[in-house]
């Protein structure tokens, strides 16, 4: 009941949030220098054509003129078109936002199962070699840029080993795409029933995934790590010890207490790598949502660059109400 | 003179040691290290023992080490201390030579311990119920069932209002009263044999500590438990304890039946505490100094010689032994008052 | 000097139409160098009442009224530093980052006093605590406790107050130092002839400190009078279930009391009608449920809130517990005229 409440007033806020990030966003993408009239011309076009293309865009209108048709647009379902692909930028991202939340969901998921047990083993013996261990890996992880580590990987286990596909997209060539339902290809070639398509997917996914996933495992290992040293050295974590509760209790009660910082940390990563898997994605051909953004802002390609905004922001903002919604379930003191 | 409760019998040891001791600390000592290498002596030998059933009463002021000592016993020094030597016989067994799985299985199932701030203590995402009943499966290898209407037993027997309610609610839930007869739920319902109260009742009301000191008296008497009950406050422990050991600066100084030691305190310290709850500043004046010595005082001075107004050119030579005043009564200075 | 009249105080509850309410109706006086104990458990409104008195919160009704020194009519409002609070938690009233002799200076920045005029003020202050001056220059956190809340008493006594509210000054102090706070805080009184409204859960330390006691329950006094009458022979079931809870350092003294209390504090967010004791009161009648028991007037400047203090009183003993252990401490704690002779244990 309360939980409902909670939604309801959470929701309330959503489309004022969203209209906020959109003009920021509008606003600062404007201000990228470059014509996009030019550039879809060429340098061949003369001046006259490029104020007719200016004005049939709408770009001559002063700049609220030109956010309320945006907005309007939007309101009506339409994110714009992309000059480069020509085709609207919803269908795109429709094709291309899925791809990127594969890629970063599974990659999550190996840095939290990674991250979260090496951290709670560390916390638990920081003498062991677990706990050594776990030192060099947080301080590499936090150091290695993604896109080298994906290059090594693919050099070792493509190039040298040959045990990984090459990194060209997220099927092999030969392999026929399912038709899309979720977006995830994984899924997808399972729905359809193509084993071959399924393991085809599967096995270009390992590399881009492990590259994430243990980069990223560092800030969830170092998070976890020290929240439940905390937790098991605070007055309850000792009191526990004092009573006689086996170790493994302890720690599970722990990490429970710990939950809430991890959580954060996971829900912050996970909003952050939509965009910022964008290197490893250009590395691997991924054709995620990330490089589909950066090619519009290098192209004063506008609308991709707002439209990608505007799914970054709408799944983030679905993440943080989840997360609130664990801290609620996992912390009873703060029901209200 | 008042002879010791139950111990009319001379010892050999410090603090009356028999061999009917429940548990008997031996020369126990406590060090922290500190930030420039050299380790802080927080407990310099402590000598202390209880019999079955007995209520033996701590006093001391903070700093005195109350709560290592009472941490140190169960095998866990609060960090970043390490029990630097002696033994802690319970049972027969020295605790401190067991295993880290041996000692888990004693603590909080035949030692256990009733904290101050329990509100602190307890696990703020575990229902009280659960924290109670843990303690039975765990300890006695009750099923969740059995654990739970134990757990439930436990509840209405340190009568906490409307148990029902409070098998589910959380610790932040409950009055600081409420919790901390919770905590004693916890610390009693594996039937321990011997209870270990740090200053549990230091943050409650009056009429709140009197009833919770009225349930831990009745609760220990039914379950036979002995107790070590740690406490600044000199009033509690003149009504409630068999007999009182007083410490100072990581030493037992004087232990006596109450009557002995309230009748006829004996060390210098022991008379500057119970002098400053008299409320009369001439009895505090007269066993304070005015101002420290300037002699320094030897390493194997009496630790108490810079305060004490009876210091001797002896004490700064010279540390006094644990001595027998009289049956039971002893006390750690070369000048005991007598009365 | 001070005259505090009906007050009463209500905090809203964030979120709620409904309020609590710390404080019920609430008078009481205080004549100059005189300390006025105002003692009740956690939840009675007692340290509501003193942050009122200095200023600190507004109260909902009633009024509070000084009458210092040389003004007749009273004022609402006393001048700057002639009323002063004193905290509980010395280490956090104190600014962990500020020096002594600033700390203790600042209440000087409020008062027309000339800046080369500080520095002998503190230091006049200081020896008012006997505090080293030495300790000028050290920051709070090189000091014990009891330095700490020597602190604490110097900066109110800088401006040389009429009036000091203490709230719990002691209770997060050991034995010796408490000990130690009290006896400056009696003679800082007697030197200065300074009112003091000393507000603490401690019956002993009130006994011993107060002129004149009021006993806080729920947001109310339920009794209040002079200091060893109402020890002695307490009239409210309250006070004398209080009185019984006193464990005093001695073996053979007991508070005796026809009264123990059950149960905790009610809270204060939906106030029983009638008597606010009933739930917990031994001598409960149904009449103390349907009404609140008026303020009776027992003996001179003794007053309480009960129907049947006439029966509490007959069957509370008139109690010289606090004379005796006074008398006992004197025997057993007095310091032996001669060197005790030097003990030698026998093998």
């Amino acid at each position: 009941m309360r939980i409902a409440r909670y939604l309801l007033h959470r929701l309330a806020f959503v489309l004022p949030q969203l209209l906020g990030i959109v003009l920021v966003s509008f606003f600062l993408v404007k201000s990228i220098p470059g014509d996009p009239a030019v550039l879809m011309l060429g340098p061949t076009a003369t001046p006259d054509a490029i104020a007719g293309l200016r004005t049939q865009m709408g770009l001559d209108q002063p700049f609220y003129v030109q956010f309320i048709l945006y907005v309007n647009h939007l309101l009506h379902g339409d994110l714009g078109t992309s000059w480069q692909t020509t085709r609207p930028v919803l269908d795109d991202l429709i094709q291309r936002f899925p791809a990127t939340l594969e890629l970063v969901t599974f990659s999550l998921i190996l840095a939290i199962a990674v991250g979260m047990g090496l951290g709670v083993v560390s916390a638990l013996n920081p003498k062991g070699w677990v706990g050594k261990l776990t030192d060099i890996y947080g301080l590499s992880a936090g150091a290695l840029p993604d896109f080298w580590f994906a290059l090594v990987l693919i050099f070792v286990f493509y190039t040298l080993a040959h045990w990984a596909p090459a990194p060209l997209g997220r099927l092999d060539i030969e392999v026929i795409a399912p038709a899309q339902v979720t977006g995830f290809m994984t899924i997808d070639t399972l729905l359809a029933g193509d084993m071959q398509a399924f393991r085809s997917a599967v096995s270009h996914l390992i590399l881009p995934v492990l590259t994430l996933g243990l980069i990223n495992a560092g800030p969830i290992m170092k998070m976890t790590q020290s929240s439940v040293e905390k937790m098991l050295a605070s007055d309850a974590g000792g009191y526990e010890v004092l009573c006689g509760i086996p170790q493994n209790l302890v720690a599970r009660h722990a990490l429970r207490n710990a939950l809430p910082s991890i959580v954060t940390i996971i829900s912050v990563l996970y909003g952050y790598l939509i965009g910022g898997a964008v290197l490893v994605e250009i590395v691997f051909s991924w054709g995620g949502a990330g490089q589909y953004a950066v090619q519009g802002v290098l192209n004063s390609d506008i609308y991709p660059v707002l439209g990608f905004v505007l799914f970054s922001a709408i799944f983030s903002l679905i993440v943080y109400i989840l997360v609130d919604l664990i801290y609620v379930l996992v912390d009873p003191r703060i029901s209200h | 003179m008042d002879t010791l409760i139950g111990a009319a019998k001379p010892s050999h040891s410090a603090v009356s040691a028999t061999s009917a001791d429940l548990l008997r600390t031996e020369d126990l000592r406590v060090v922290f290290p500190t930030a420039t290498g050299q380790a802080r002596t927080v407990l310099r030998g402590i000598d202390l023992s209880v019999k079955p059933g007995e209520v033996l009463g701590l006093v001391g002021e903070s700093g005195a080490g109350k709560t290592t000592l009472a941490r140190s016993i169960l095998g866990v020094p609060p960090a970043p201390g390490r029990i630097a030597g002696g033994r802690v016989i319970f049972e027969g067994r020295n605790i401190l030579a067991l295993s880290e799985k041996q000692l888990r299985l004693l603590r909080g199932r035949r030692l256990a311990m009733v904290v101050p701030n329990p509100r602190g203590e307890l696990n703020p995402t575990v229902k009280i119920g659960d924290q109670i009943a843990t303690m039975a499966r765990v300890h006695l290898g009750l099923d969740r069932k059995a654990a739970r209407d134990r757990a439930f037993e436990m509840l209405k027997a340190v009568q906490i209002p409307d148990p029902e309610r409070r098998m589910n609610a959380y610790p932040h839930e409950l009055s600081g009263g409420m919790a901390q007869r919770a905590v004693i739920a916890i610390a009693l319902i594996c039937d321990p044999a011997f209870v270990i109260s740090d200053d549990a009742t230091s943050g409650l009301d009056v009429t709140v500590q009197a009833q919770i000191l009225d349930l831990m008296r009745k609760l220990t008497a039914e379950h036979g438990s002995a107790m070590l009950f740690i406490t600044r406050d000199v009033g509690i422990t003149a009504h409630f304890c068999d007999r009182v050991a007083v410490l100072y600066d990581g030493e037992i100084v004087e232990a006596a039946s109450r009557n002995a030691l309230f009748l006829s305190p004996a060390h210098p310290y022991t008379l500057l505490l119970l002098a400053a709850f008299s409320h009369n500043p001439a009895l505090r004046l007269g066993w304070s100094v005015t101002a420290a010595a300037a002699a320094p005082a030897a390493s194997d001075a009496c630790i108490y010689a810079d305060r004490c107004p009876l210091a001797q050119p002896i004490c700064r030579a010279e540390k006094p032994p644990m001595a027998e005043l009289a049956p039971g009564h002893v006390v750690r200075c070369h000048f005991p008052v007598r009365h | 000097m001070l005259t505090v009249e009906h007050l009463r105080k209500q905090f809203p509850i964030a979120g709620s139409r409904k309020v609590v309410s710390a404080i019920n109706d609430v008078s009481f006086s205080i004549a100059p160098g005189e300390t006025l104990g105002l003692v009740g458990e956690s939840g009675s409104g007692k340290t509501t009442v003193g942050r009122i008195v200095v200023g600190l919160i507004e109260p909902t009704s009633g009024a509070v009224r000084f009458n210092l020194a040389g003004d007749a009519q009273g004022k609402a409002r006393p001048p700057n530093g002639k009323v002063q609070l004193v905290f509980q938690e010395p280490a956090e009233s104190l600014d962990p980052r500020m020096k002594i002799g600033s700390t203790i200076a600042e209440p000087l920045q409020a008062l027309a006093v000339e800046r080369t005029e500080w520095r002998r003020r503190v230091r006049d202050a200081m020896g008012l605590v006997r505090l080293n001056p030495a300790l000028l220059d050290a920051y709070p956190a090189e000091l014990s406790a009891g330095q700490q809340q020597r602190v604490g008493v110097a900066r109110a006594m800088i401006t040389e107050p009429e009036l000091v509210v203490l709230d719990e000054p002691t209770s997060a102090l050991d034995p010796t130092a408490r000990a130690e706070i009290i006896d400056l805080l009696k003679r800082i009184q007697i030197e200065r002839n300074t009112a003091y409204l000393f507000i603490s859960h401690d019956l002993s330390t009130i006994r011993f400190i107060s002129h004149r006691v009021a006993v806080m329950y729920l947001g109310m006094i339920v009794e209040q009078g002079d200091a060893a009458a109402l020890f002695s022979r307490p009239q409210h079931p309250y006070s004398s279930g209080l009185l019984s809870s006193v464990l005093l350092p001695h073996p053979n003294l007991v508070m005796e009391s026809p009264v123990s209390l059950k149960g905790e504090i009610p809270s204060p967010i939906d106030l029983p009608t009638g008597c606010f004791l009933a739930s917990r009161c031994p001598f409960v009648i149904d009449r103390c449920r349907g009404e609140m028991p008026p303020a009776e007037t027992v003996g001179p400047g003794h007053s309480v809130h009960c129907f049947r203090h006439n029966e509490v009183a007959a069957t509370t003993p008139a109690s010289k517990t606090f004379e005796a252990y006074v008398a006992e401490a004197e025997r057993t704690l007095m310091r032996p005229a001669r060197q005790p002779a030097r003990f030698i244990p026998q093998p």
